[in-house]
């Protein structure tokens, strides 16, 4: 079983993050990158689906600038076997729309049995990336996964719904998303660190993916940055004395925020 | 006569010879066995220290009197025995020539005296071991005695045995002293006194006459011989190995001992760059192939008396650790495995590989046993709470389960009572935290919790995971100013700085330990110390990925940091952290970085002697304080805090167990970030005691203790009755508030 991971870097979950002044991209050099959190259980489950099958190969994909090689990385590092990086000014503002089509590029035609992605990044929080793929790629989408079973040339994943689960099958390939609640992510031991630095990665600029460049970085983006504002720092809270009528205080405020 | 000498002399010597033969096998084997380990580096530096721990610790015994009924009772066997040496020699003199006394010095009385007075006094001591044995009974008081899980049969045949010797060797002198007042010929060379107990005892023997006591003379130091040699044969095969072993494990052991920091993980001499490591380097311990020479000797060392189990956190709160246990399990394992540990002679691979050729030569059994996994989980498995090991020192074998339990592995705390009280230096946290870094760099099998710690430590700098630009935010809630490094466009910390206030992500993020950082900048504004901060330019000293074997992230950590420091030419450092006080003061010299580092409690003692602060509103409340073993047995920092509390306080009462016997908090080790599951909690255990002293303040000089001891007294107070007003505070907080009219 083949299977393709895409992970992404994104700006640090909890640091406060900027907009570059014109543009209105992400500023990626002002904060630390790291590997999206949920690309993690990505890789986890991919991992797992290998380990589990005696036997196969992972490969990490990730599209962004230069610094994006250390989620690869990190991925590699915690037991996948190859990496492909697409890197490419070109791509620099890209919208999910112009980044599904480009991975569908770099995807097609390797000969995936499955394609895992987290189910969202934690930076653009679009959710949609896993989709669209999927629909330029003509596989079936199963999204938002918290279980993943791979049996007989079909996939079965538990999809998380806002009314429960659902349990949905398709025949592979097809492409996954998985939330964070389908594993726990593994800790790269000293010899996978080790061991990812000398596993290949290939790099591939927008030409050697047989991207249309008129199709993708800011000039094709279908959305567009008009203004924007920093956060108003948070204002500060009410606090309550208890002198006996707490409970009521507090009742008296959530009421004339109507909230209740 | 002739006849009777020539028989003395035949039996005595082949009696000798047979059980010498079957010792020095022994001798051998263990020799080779110790040697067979991995390589050790800087066991033999510092000769002057290892001498004075030989003088202090062997000879002077003073680790054992740490203990005083036993310990006194321990100097008496271990002087007894080495006076007992020179009866050693009469006796086997004795075999050859009848009236053999010791040359120059052999017919003094006072030798004569010492001989009899150390006899009676080996008797006293084990007299004192029996009843210590009795009263401390593992099948009676369980986990509470200390002797749980030791070789208690194999004891009482070693105090047997030394009953023997005491006997016999009086035996054969009172019969000697008899046949020398018949025959008129000095068999017994303290004819003119002295020897007061073998005078008593010829006195009961005397009415039996010549013969009788001639034969008794002979018969007696047959038995001498053979009693003395019947014990060192138990001895190289038993628990009691520590007489041999002991002495050369504390001339091997760290010097001052075994605590404050950590080892690097070595290779060849050098400690290991994880940049670019050789094939052949190990990570820690993940066999029993894989520890060095010294720690077989450790294995071969431990006594089994069980104060470290009797101090620990970990056992003292049913956790299945007890280092007494976990020495020897690996002991135990050593033994088991000890035909491949010696076919091998360390070239052992390492890294779960084996030496082959070694490994195909054993017995289908032993091999068994060396593939046996190392560290696992053994839950389930009996006696599982106490590392496997019954009452009276049995390891239930389990072949199919891991040597190692991984629960009980994770336990430590790391606090040093252990290392603290072994009489014979066994460092006990060094192998801890080797085998925790195979599980972290290795094995990647170590608990879930710590890949929070780990990633927060990796990203953030901190094992809050917070905002390194929030560091700073306690700086706005103080209405004094405080200087930042780089705010003046400084490169280095300027000369009229006195100290580089390292304020430690807990004192940045954590609200309590922020509350002590605030107190500290003020304590130290009203003294006019010129101090500075560096602000963003912190990160976590990397201590917890240390404690919780990730040596590879705490390198990348110190190196960063000590870079900084160096960049900026930091000297001086204060800190209110005693993690980052060890790693600061003693870890950072391992990676070139050399700082004078004091903790807040010793420079604000310092400047309250000089006048500079003065409390002048003594609390009218009871204080008492808990010693943070980062501060106390790892730094040996006990004084400065008291005087801190004494000048503040108006009463002040210590806790049962305190200074070098204090009870952890049970934050140490990285346990911070891991959650306890089994048994009681530690810092309750060691809230009560605090609460029970009837203090209403509980002081702390340390963010984690002032966390777990803060929890265990709001746990109490939800208990209506209980630690009602007891409130847990850091030293500095109690000197603020003295110092405030």
């Amino acid at each position: 079983m083949k299977i393709a991971v895409c992970v992404k870097q994104v700006p640090d979950t909890w640091a406060e993050k900027k907009l570059k002044d014109g543009s209105g991209i992400l500023d990626r050099e002002s904060v630390e990158g790291v590997m999206n959190e949920l690309d993690e259980y990505a890789v986890e489950e991919a991992l797992k689906i290998t380990e589990a099958d005696g036997g196969g190969e992972v490969v990490v994909v990730s599209m962004g600038p230069e610094r994006a090689g250390e989620a690869v990385r990190k991925a590699l590092s915690m037991g996948a076997d190859s990496g492909i990086h697409l890197v490419d000014d070109g791509l620099v503002g890209s919208d999910s729309v112009a980044t599904s089509y480009a991975l569908a590029k770099v995807l097609d035609g390797r000969g995936f049995d499955l394609i895992i992605f987290g189910s969202e990044s934690t930076d653009a929080r679009m959710s949609v990336v896993p989709a669209m793929v999927a629909e330029r790629l003509g596989l079936a989408q199963l999204t938002f996964a918290n279980k993943v079973e791979v049996a007989g040339g079909n996939v079965t994943i538990d999809r998380v719904t806002d009314n429960g689960l659902e349990t949905i099958t398709a025949a592979t390939p097809a492409v996954v998303s998985v939330v964070e609640k389908i594993n726990e992510p593994r800790y790269p031991s000293f010899k996978g660190i080790m061991a990812a630095k000398k596993k290949p990665v290939e790099t591939l600029s927008v030409g050697d993916a047989g991207i249309d460049a008129g199709q993708v970085g800011i000039g094709a983006a279908w959305s567009k940055v008009d203004s924007f504002a920093a956060r108003p720092p948070k204002a500060a809270g009410v606090v309550v004395q208890d002198e006996g009528n707490g409970g009521v205080a507090i009742a008296d405020f959530l009421s004339a925020q109507k909230i209740i | 006569m002739e006849s009777d000498m020539a028989l003395r002399l035949v039996v005595g010597l082949a009696l000798t010879i047979g059980i010498l033969a079957f010792a020095g096998r022994r001798l051998l084997f263990l020799v080779k066995l110790a040697r067979s380990g991995k390589p050790a580096t800087g066991r033999l530096s510092d000769p002057t220290a290892r001498f004075e721990a030989e003088a202090v610790e062997v000879l002077g015994q003073k680790k054992l009197l740490k203990w005083t009924i036993p310990g006194i009772a321990h100097v008496f066997a271990f002087w007894g025995f080495l006076v007992l040496g020179a009866t050693i020699l009469e006796v086997y003199g004795a075999l050859f020539i009848a009236d053999f006394a010791i040359p120059v010095i052999g017919h003094w009385s006072l030798l004569g005296f010492a001989e009899d007075l150390f006899g009676l006094l080996v008797l006293v001591g084990i007299a004192i071991f029996v009843v210590l044995r009795l009263t401390n009974k593992p099948e009676v008081k369980g986990r509470f005695s200390r002797f749980f899980g030791s070789h208690t049969k194999g004891a009482w045949l070693i105090l047997f045995m030394i009953f023997n010797v005491v006997w016999t060797l009086f035996l054969y002198r009172a019969a000697q002293y008899n046949v020398s007042l018949y025959t008129g010929e000095e068999h017994f060379p303290f004819m003119d006194g002295g020897a007061f107990m073998t005078e008593w005892v010829a006195s009961w023997l005397y009415p039996l006459g010549q013969t009788a006591n001639e034969v008794l003379e002979t018969v007696g130091i047959w038995l001498q011989i053979g009693v003395v040699l019947a014990f060192l044969l138990i001895v190289l095969n038993s628990k009691h190995l520590h007489i041999g072993a002991a002495p050369v494990n504390v001339f091997t052991s760290r010097r001052p001992n075994a605590l404050g920091p950590l080892l690097p993980i070595m290779y060849d001499g050098k400690p290991l760059n994880f940049e670019d490591p050789p094939e052949d380097a190990l990570f820690g311990k993940g066999h029993i192939a894989e520890f060095t020479w010294k720690g077989y000797v450790d294995f071969m060392a431990c006594t089994e008396c069980g104060r470290c189990q009797s101090q620990c956190p970990a056992w003292n709160t049913e956790k299945p650790l007890s280092p007494k246990l976990m020495i020897m399990n690996l002991r135990d394992t050593m033994f088991a495995q000890s035909e491949y540990l010696l076919a091998a002679k360390g070239s052992h691979p390492g890294l779960g590989e084996f030496d082959d050729a070694a490994l195909a030569s054993l017995s289908p059994e032993v091999r068994a046993e060396v593939e046996r996994p190392f560290i696992g989980s053994r839950e389930g498995s009996d006696h599982a709470s106490e590392d496997g090991y019954t009452p009276d020192g049995h390891r239930t074998s389990h072949p199919d389960l891991p040597i190692i339990d991984e629960e009980a592995l994770w336990a430590c705390t790391t606090c040093g009572a252990c290392v603290n009280q072994c009489p014979v230096d066994i460092e006990h946290i060094d192998h801890f935290i080797d085998m925790r870094r195979n599980q972290v760099l290795i094995a990647t099998d170590f608990p879930a919790e710590l890949n929070g710690l780990f990633k927060n430590l990796e990203n953030k700098g901190n094992p809050w995971g917070m905002n390194a630009s929030d560091r700073n935010a306690w700086i706005s809630e103080v209405d004094f100013e405080v200087n930042v490094f780089g705010a003046n466009g400084e490169d280095t910390i300027p000369d009229d700085v006195d100290y580089l206030f390292w304020v430690g992500c807990a004192g940045a993020f954590e609200d309590r330990a922020k509350r002590t950082t605030k107190n500290v900048a003020e304590l130290l504004n009203m003294a006019g110390v010129n101090f500075m901060v560096l602000g963003e330019g912190e990160t976590c000293t990397g201590d917890p990925a240390r404690r919780a074997g990730n040596e590879f992230l705490f390198q990348m950590q110190a190196a960063q940091n000590v870079e900084v420091l160096n960049e900026i030419q930091a000297k001086k450092i204060v800190v209110t952290c005693p993690h980052c006080l060890n790693t600061l003061k003693r870890e950072y010299p391992q990676l070139g970085g050399n700082y004078e580092v004091v903790h807040h409690s010793e420079l604000l003692a310092d400047l309250v002697k000089a006048g500079r602060l003065t409390p002048v509103n003594k609390i009218d409340q009871t204080v008492t304080y808990h010693d943070p073993c980062y501060l106390g047995r790892h730094n040996k920092i006990y004084t400065p805090p008291r005087e801190l509390v004494s000048a503040s306080a108006e009463k002040v009462v210590e806790m049962e167990r305190s200074g070098d016997k204090s009870f952890c908090c049970g934050a140490g080790g990285a346990r911070m970030w891991m959650e306890e599951r089994i048994g009681s909690r530690v810092n309750q255990n060691r809230g009560d005691e605090a609460i029970a002293t009837g203090a209403k303040r509980i002081a702390v000089g340390c963010p984690f203790c002032s966390v777990m001891l803060n929890d265990a007294v709001t746990t109490r107070q939800q208990d209506p009755e209980r630690a009602i007003g007891v409130e847990v505070v850091d030293i500095s907080t109690l000197l603020l508030q003295a110092s405030k009219s």
